[in-house]
């Protein structure tokens, strides 16, 4: 028989060993594959070329995160499989076989594997292609009309990556094989020494685990300035080297000291259990670590999507706050303007007010603005009247101001309290800060500050004084005629000086962000299926371990159900603790994702977490039967 | 059933095969267990040895006849009280000592126990108890992998008894280990049993071993051939176990 026959005999009898590795890696094949057709597809032409050109880029930071992560999870199974393979392959020893001849029979198996997960996952990924582009537009809430189409690069780019990543892990498998000496072959299947760990050690790793998981956790809720994008990056550093630690130290130790315990322990099937839980922290920890961080990014993931979702419909409802604006420096054009609008269409609601705009030399605040402008708080708080938004706002005393701020996309700036602005020589002490588009889109434009009446008037001769008449109009059709004829106001003539904006009802330069949102939920899947299958896979194997103690217990008289419920509850801890190690975790990084984008996230938080909660039940569920089939 | 009968066996025949292909294995087996019987089921390879104790241990069903244990035809209960007969009235002991590696040895022998629902108390006091008449007393808090063979049978036999069952049944307890471990272990089967705390079948090829027991059954050919009861002396009940081996010829390994 020759070596190709044999493997493909393993490879066809194995099948459903594999086949966890197969649909999972399939999967990330076909949404890797998917977003390298979205380059090519015509699905985003129509939201024009600036549109186009950022979302190409979005999809190119997408697929390089992918298939970072395929390289990851390509690397991880292939090197579980590797073990499982090593101690049956091992046998091939006895029948005269060379390292060399052995690693080349797991590297054609393993290469059969991968080509049904490339096989699968490109088929599939051509004939859900019209599906996948579907989900994403009525996700993003675009109105684009999608055709089927697939362009053979993306197939081809997705096939060489692919082989590339599994290629390189099944020639570093080979030659993991050939380099082993045949007696660490084969007594691969009888290591199970050293089920307990040393305390001391696990007291160390306890220590330093929970310590620099703290660390991690304050880190990332931190409030401050640009530095904060250094502190995000530690804090993911450290958290994820904190749950390590905690998969490492804290959870055995504590099962450790519980297992010393024997009033506790000798509870019917707590004995089985525990002791289980012990011998399979040691081996699987690392495993449950990577599952609960890979969880922790989907769930962040999931809660950027929302969060960027939320902001780009808060930014378009900023921005469209008013359809034109003018900013002058006489404080009569309020009739003249409505008069020309009333010509073609009504108001559906106006306002003015005044604002003292500033020399850059004049203002110290610590932002850096080309901009800046004061504003009386009377005359603002007339204007949220006029046009009906929320005024809450007390009046600031002599030495306080208020920032009227811009909506972010994302802001590496999070604390904002206790903040101090120097004009014209006076400090003043920020008591507060409003996101409430009262000068709509002037409001991105310039640094806008509110100081109480009397110190309005005590600055006025500071800068200079111009005046903004604000209009919304009920007819959007009427935009570009009333745009036209507003033009006329604008000039600056006899040292009289007026400018207009204008906000087209239409238009659609930050699509593009609403893309962001499906493609986070597509992160969110891709990493929850993938944790999903790398515990799947892990018990999977563990199952087969567990066979011959089970097979024991039968003999000794121990019911099934008495087996079937000590399963459950291992299974249930270490699904159990992933979860809970992943959802605390998640609050403090949905937090500060939360303080960059301005955004409460609470909801979000906990409906990703229930959403993770159940989809990891689905997968317990599933483990726990295939335990008990496995072990039978 | 008398009091004092723990298992008795009527007419027993295990074929094997599947119809028009059958080999007989065990032919008509008639035995009757007592109360604190020390019984050794000896037998050339093939004789029908393991067959025999598979079915008087309930992992195995026979094709014809009786088999009455505690007053129950275990040919006739369902799985699930089998599985209760083999937890609360039956003791194992395995050739390969079976002791799960994932708990310590104290863990182990208390496994039946607390599986049963024994509050941890009297779990903590019998395995202390146990582990003193085997000579384990030092090694509770050890895993199987730090333990020497003939320890983890004695383990392996501490867990059998922890339970009080109505017997024991023991398959080639000595096989995997040394002279020097396998008499120890044939010291403590005896303590328990002249103690009255065991019954024992043994199914071995070993005629030292089998010369602790009080009676040796011979097996040849699916049937119970011959029967030796010891009386006195050991030394002399070994001597006649080899007599009847040379006279029966076979392979006894």
């Amino acid at each position: 028989m020759t070596v190709w026959k044999l493997a493909w005999l393993n490879f066809k009898n194995g099948f459903k060993n594999y086949l966890s590795l197969v649909i999972s890696m399939a999967f990330t094949v076909l949404v890797f594959m998917n977003f390298q057709n979205l380059i090519y597809s015509e699905v985003f032409q129509v939201l024009g070329e600036h549109n186009r050109e950022y979302i190409e880029v979005l999809v190119q930071v997408v697929s390089f995160v992918l298939a970072c992560f395929m390289f990851f999870f390509t690397g991880y199974a292939t090197s579980v499989f590797l073990t499982r393979r090593k101690k049956e392959i091992g046998t091939y020893v006895f029948m005269g076989l060379s390292n060399q001849k052995i690693g080349k029979l797991y590297s054609i198996e393993t290469l059969f594997t991968g080509l049904t997960a490339l096989g699968l996952g490109i088929g599939t990924g051509i004939l859900t292609a019209g599906l996948f582009q579907m989900i994403l537009v009525t996700l993003a809430g675009l109105t684009v009309e999608v055709h089927f189409f697939v362009s053979a690069k993306p197939v081809l780019v997705t096939t060489v990556i692919y082989l590339v990543i599994y290629l390189f892990f099944v020639l570093k498998g080979y030659a993991n094989i050939a380099r082993s000496s045949v007696l660490s072959m084969i007594s691969a299947a009888r290591q199970n020494e050293y089920v307990r760990q040393n305390r001391l050690i696990l007291l160390v790793k306890a220590v330093f685990g929970c310590g620099i998981l703290g660390m991690g956790y304050s880190l990332a809720v931190r409030r401050g300035g640009p530095e904060i994008l250094g502190h995000a990056f530690e804090a993911v550093v450290l958290v994820t080297l904190g749950v390590y630690l905690l998969f490492g130290g804290l959870i055995p130790l504590c099962f450790q000291t519980l297992a010393e315990n024997k009033r506790f322990l000798y509870q019917k099937e707590r004995i089985l259990w525990v002791n289980r839980v012990i011998f399979r922290m040691k081996k699987n920890y690392r495993t449950y670590a990577i599952v609960s961080v890979l969880i922790l990014c989907s769930v962040t993931a999931l809660a950027m999507g929302f969060a960027m979702r939320e902001r780009y419909e808060n930014i378009i409802q900023f921005e469209q706050v008013y359809t034109f604006q003018l900013l002058s420096s006489r404080d009569d054009l309020a009739d003249q303007a409505e008069r020309i609008i009333r010509e073609y269409t009504d108001i559906q609601y106006q306002g003015e007010a005044p604002i003292l705009t500033l020399d850059t030399s004049d203002i110290v605040t610590g932002d850096f603005y080309n901009h800046y402008a004061v504003l009386p708080y009377s005359a603002v708080r007339k204007l949220a009247g006029s046009v009906s938004l929320e005024w809450n706002i007390p009046e600031p005393g002599d030495d306080e101001i208020i920032r009227v701020s811009r909506l972010y996309l994302l802001s590496l700036l999070t604390d904002r309290s206790g903040r101090q602005v120097t004009i014209g020589g006076k400090v003043y002490r920020q008591t507060g800060e409003t996101s409430e588009p009262y000068l709509g889109y002037l409001q991105e434009q310039v640094s806008f500050y509110m100081v109480s009446d009397r110190e309005y008037e005590r600055l006025r001769p500071l800068g200079q004084e111009l005046y903004t008449f604000n209009y919304k109009i009920s007819d959007p059709a009427a935009f570009q005629a009333v745009k036209e004829r507003l033009g006329e106001l604008v000039g600056d003539r006899d040292g009289e000086y007026t400018a207009r904006v204008a906000i087209d009802p239409e238009k659609n330069d930050l699509d593009w962000v609403r893309v962001l949102y499906p493609f986070c939920i597509f992160m969110f899947l891709v990493f929850l299926m993938s944790s999903g299958s790398m515990m799947f896979m892990k018990v999977y194997n563990d199952a087969f371990e567990e066979r011959e103690r089970c097979r024991v217990m039968g003999r000794m008289g121990v019911e099934e159900s008495v087996l079937g419920r000590a399963i459950a509850w291992e299974l249930g801890m270490a699904y159990g603790l992933a979860f809970l190690v992943m959802a605390v975790s998640s609050w403090f990084s949905v937090r500060a994702l939360a303080n960059m984008m301005y955004a409460d996230l609470t909801g979000v938080n906990v409906v990703s977490v229930l959403v993770v909660f159940v989809i990891l039940l689905f997968c317990y569920g599933l483990s726990v039967a295939v335990y008990k089939r496995n072990s039978r | 059933m008398n009091e004092n009968k723990i298992a008795e066996i009527r007419n027993l025949v295990k074929n094997y095969g599947v119809k028009g292909f059958q080999s007989r294995v065990l032919k008509g087996i008639d035995l009757t267990i007592f109360r604190n019987d020390f019984i050794a089921v000896m037998g050339p390879s093939g004789s029908g040895k393991t067959t025999l104790l598979n079915i008087l241990s309930t992992l195995d069903k026979p094709t014809q006849g009786t088999v009455i244990l505690d007053g129950q035809d275990i040919t006739r209960i369902s799985n699930r009280e089998l599985s209760k007969l083999r937890r609360d009235k039956i003791g194992f002991i395995f050739q390969d000592y079976n002791l799960l590696d994932t708990m310590t040895l104290q863990d182990n022998i208390v496994l039946p126990l607390s599986l049963n629902g024994v509050s941890p108390g009297v779990c903590i006091q019998k395995a202390r108890e146990m582990a003193e008449l085997f000579g384990l007393g030092e090694h509770l808090g050890k895993y199987p992998y730090q333990l020497s063979g003939g320890q983890k049978q004695r383990g392996a036999a501490c867990r059998a008894l922890i339970t009080d069952p109505e017997i024991i049944f023991a398959d080639e307890p000595t096989g995997a280990l040394d002279s020097k471990a396998g008499r120890e272990l044939m010291e403590c089967f005896r303590k328990v049993n002249e103690s009255g705390r065991a019954t024992i079948l043994m199914v071995t090829h070993d005629p030292f071993c089998a010369s602790y027991a009080r009676d040796v059954c011979l097996l040849r050919d699916g049937l119970i051939t011959c029967r030796l009861s010891r009386g006195g002396d050991r030394k002399e009940f070994y001597d006649r176990i080899m007599d009847m081996q040379a006279s029966m010829g076979g392979d006894f390994s």
